[in-house]
């Protein structure tokens, strides 16, 4: 075989391959054009209207400072949504975690006919949250709903799923849960299906139970798994944002209001554009410390370690 | 030119017809059919020229939540071949809307030339200068066709949408007009059950006293004896509580924007009394009343499941039609209830149609002269007859055809005649009291307030926003 070399007169569309510079922004341009365009631009130009008191009405905004931050330290309405976000985002990622791994654990028995199941349990990762919000809505209408038709039918009384101001917060998270226990599910038994099983095979030798087997081997050799899908799970239940416009729009009585919601309103329903944003950027802050915090304190030991 | 590109053109040209053709079908039949039962001919004059912006392109912002948008699209092939324009229509729903048209008018140049906004939104857009002043085109003959008669426009439509001083800032002073009422305007008025009334020898309340004692008497297992809004919704505030607060000697609120004294009365014993009227008729109302918003609400009377509600007469639409309401025929309405001594009256609701201070200044004429063509009296007079939209004009709910049609016209028009523009929508602070509002008082329905700590929380959040705001100090 014979390669032919360039001769003198070959012209490079990219640029002489020695010098790569030229290739290198000619393939990267674009994305990192885009990345300014639609991703920094906007968060600086975000963060610099937190900074201001943009509304509607008044089109330009002055520069205010931080008083758009200080006056959310003490608005009422911004700690209770910041609770509900708190309260929300514990109660999810605790059942999502504890329902997942259990399920993981099931289906690694492999069972006849499991796979189907296992189909059929991913499905509802699929559906647009907007669209899970309202279908539970209908699903839990106290008029003509089929889960209150159905727990009437065995005599009992339904809760009063979205109109009690405690209950639409666990309704809130039994339906994103109902969502969002299969995404768990998903990433743990990935992990355990692969898992090495001469730990295992070495443990029960030495006599271990299952359950001794469970807490002191798999559950450390799933950590890894589970703190990726705890931590993905929190910052996307704390960012949630349609599935409460579909399901409880905030009510009843702020009950539902966590904070994505809370700038919404304040966005897009008053046109408090500066507050708007400042609200978005407390969330920025206390989701980076958030992360930071678990990631630095959560020791994820792999096996053997 | 090839055989190729000969063919090519053959082909567009005999597509381009086939458009046309069918265009015209389209109008031609549309037109007949409006001709025939509206009369369109003689509404639009046969002196006018309508066709002078023959081929402009224009585009209209619109809402999407209500039917205007179907009467347009019923229309709009009419639209076309009389005027020679096509219109290209955006209909989001409310929230997307607001948000649009903000981003619309706040633009270097907008991509819409009309734009509908909400009458609660007419201080926010109108008073922040965004929209192009009427009175010029109005006065126009070239461009104001004749029977167009903006006098005929309910007055309180026109208070609430049209007339604005920028002056002063105040909706509905001063004769510079900026928006015109359309497609619909409306209020609030009575929806009572004949047949039930009739049979338990009882008489259409007049008085809140005599709404509740309906209600007692007529509540059963299977029909509430009232209902309203009791979600924690728009309607809550502005229409029950509203309805209620002052038709017993309410004034929400006192002072001025202007004067920075804008102060509410919210906690006054009429709202406090307003409120506690809602929390006395719960025993008689569905028992998920507090969940009920609009949608909820129609349904439960249309099928048959409530005895009587104070709501926005554009219900009136899906109440009495024949084919979806089973109380079609049984259905009574009237003013709303009043305290002894008060006038029956309610919110003024609606719509306003304007053309966007920066617009193409090229299609402004045209833009205008379609916004005569939509807020025409043949255009207004389909909306009412096909979809039971609330009339902006006193000529369409005096029509005696369609009088006798739909006999709750005339209360429709009683109560848009002495409807009442709600003071904070002087403000562009309006949707966020009024969510303060709505907030507290669904908490009181639930039980976990009373009507007085509510309705001081309200007075207390409202007084911290309009301070922040600059119009109280």
């Amino acid at each position: 075989m014979t390669i032919a070399m360039p001769s003198a007169s070959t012209k490079y569309v990219f640029g002489k391959p020695e010098n790569p510079r030229r290739t290198v922004w000619f393939f990267l341009g674009p994305c990192v054009a885009y990345l300014i365009v639609f991703s920094i631009y906007p968060l600086f130009h975000s963060l610099r209207l937190s900074f201001t008191d943009l509304t509607a009405a008044g089109g330009t905004g002055n520069w205010v400072g931080l008083k758009n931050y200080a006056d959310l330290l003490v608005d009422p309405l911004f700690w209770n949504a910041a609770r509900n976000s708190a309260i929300m985002v514990t109660l999810a990622v605790a059942l999502q975690v504890v329902l997942g791994v259990a399920l993981a654990m099931f289906f690694n028995l492999h069972l006849r006919g499991s796979w189907i199941v296992r189909g059929i349990l991913l499905l509802p990762m699929l559906i647009p949250p907007i669209v899970v919000g309202v279908m539970w809505r209908a699903l839990l209408n106290p008029d003509w709903g089929l889960v209150d038709w159905i727990i009437s039918r065995f005599g009992l009384t339904p809760p009063d799923w979205l109109g009690s101001v405690d209950m639409a917060i666990v309704t809130l998270v039994l339906v994103d849960s109902w969502q969002w226990t299969p995404f768990v599910f998903i990433i743990v038994f990935a992990r355990l299906q692969a898992l090495p099983q001469d730990v295992f095979e070495a443990a029960n030798v030495d006599g271990a139970g299952s359950w001794v087997t469970f807490r002191r081997i798999r559950l450390p050799m799933l950590m890894p798994a589970i703190v990726f899908a705890s931590v993905f799970r929190a910052v996307d239940a704390f960012r949630s944002f349609d599935l409460i416009y579909g399901l409880s729009y905030g009510g009843p009585a702020r009950g539902t209001t966590t904070l994505s919601f809370f700038a919404f309103q304040n966005g897009f329903q008053f046109q408090n554009y500066g507050y708007a944003a400042a609200v978005a950027y407390s969330m920025l802050i206390i989701l980076a410390v958030g992360t930071t915090v678990i990631l630095r304190y959560v020791h994820i030991r792999g096996p053997g370690q | 030119m090839d055989d190729n590109d000969q063919s090519e053109s053959s082909r567009k040209s005999l597509a381009a017809n086939r458009r046309d053709v069918l265009r015209a079908m389209a109008a031609l039949g549309l037109t007949t059919g409006v001709l025939g039962r509206y009369g369109v001919s003689a509404a639009f004059g046969a002196d006018f020229d309508w066709k002078k912006f023959a081929g402009t392109k224009l585009s209209l912002l619109m809402t999407g939540d209500e039917n205007d948008h179907r009467a347009l699209a019923d229309l709009m092939p009419q639209f076309e071949a009389e005027t020679g324009m096509t219109l290209e229509v955006t209909s989001p729903a409310l929230g997307a809307l607001i948000e649009k048209t903000l981003q619309v008018l706040q633009a270097p140049q907008a991509s819409f030339e009309l734009i509908e906004f909400l009458g609660f939104l007419t201080t926010q857009q109108v008073g922040a200068g965004y929209y192009e002043q009427l009175n010029q085109y109005i006065d126009d003959p070239t461009l104001t066709a004749p029977d167009w008669e903006i006098g005929d426009f309910l007055p309180p439509a026109m208070s609430n949408v049209g007339y604005f001083d920028m002056a002063t800032k105040t909706v509905g002073k001063g004769k510079d007009i900026y928006g015109i009422p359309g497609m619909h305007s409306g209020s609030v008025i009575y929806f009572y059950r004949k047949d039930l009334f009739d049979a338990a020898g009882l008489k259409p309340a007049t008085t809140w006293d005599e709404f509740k004692a309906a209600a007692e008497k007529l509540n059963s297992a299977d029909v509430a004896g009232c209902s309203f809004i009791g979600a924690n919704d728009f309607s809550l505030a502005t229409v029950d509580w509203y309805t209620r607060f002052i038709t017993t000697g309410g004034k929400l609120m006192s002072g001025s924007p202007q004067t920075k004294d804008f102060k509410p009365n919210v906690n006054s014993p009429e709202g406090i009394g307003a409120l506690q009227m809602l929390i006395d008729v719960l025993p008689y109302a569905p028992k998920n009343v507090t969940k009920y918003g609009f949608a909820e609400n129609v349904d439960g009377f249309s099928t048959g499941k409530i005895a009587q509600m104070v709501f926005w007469s554009t219900i009136a639409g899906p109440i009495f039609n024949t084919e979806n309401s089973m109380v079609a025929d049984k259905t009574g309405t009237g003013p709303v209830p009043a305290a002894p001594g008060q006038t029956p009256r309610a919110i003024q609701g609606g719509w306003g149609m304007g053309i966007p201070k920066n617009a193409d200044p090229a299609k402004k004429q045209a833009a205008w002269l379609a916004l005569t063509w939509l807020t025409s009296k043949a255009f207004n007079k389909y909306e009412v007859d096909k979809y039971q939209i609330d009339a902006s004009r006193t000529s369409t709910f005096n029509d005696p055809e369609l009088v006798a049609k739909f006999p709750y016209l005339p209360d429709s028009l009683k109560a848009a005649s002495t409807a009442d523009v709600i003071p904070t929508s002087y403000i562009p602070e309006f949707f966020q009291l009024n969510d303060a509002m709505n907030v507290e008082f669904n908490a009181a329905l639930l039980g976990t307030q009373d009507a007085k700590t509510a309705c001081d929380k309200v007075q207390a959040s409202w007084e911290a926003i309009l301070k922040k705001a600059g119009h109280m100090a």
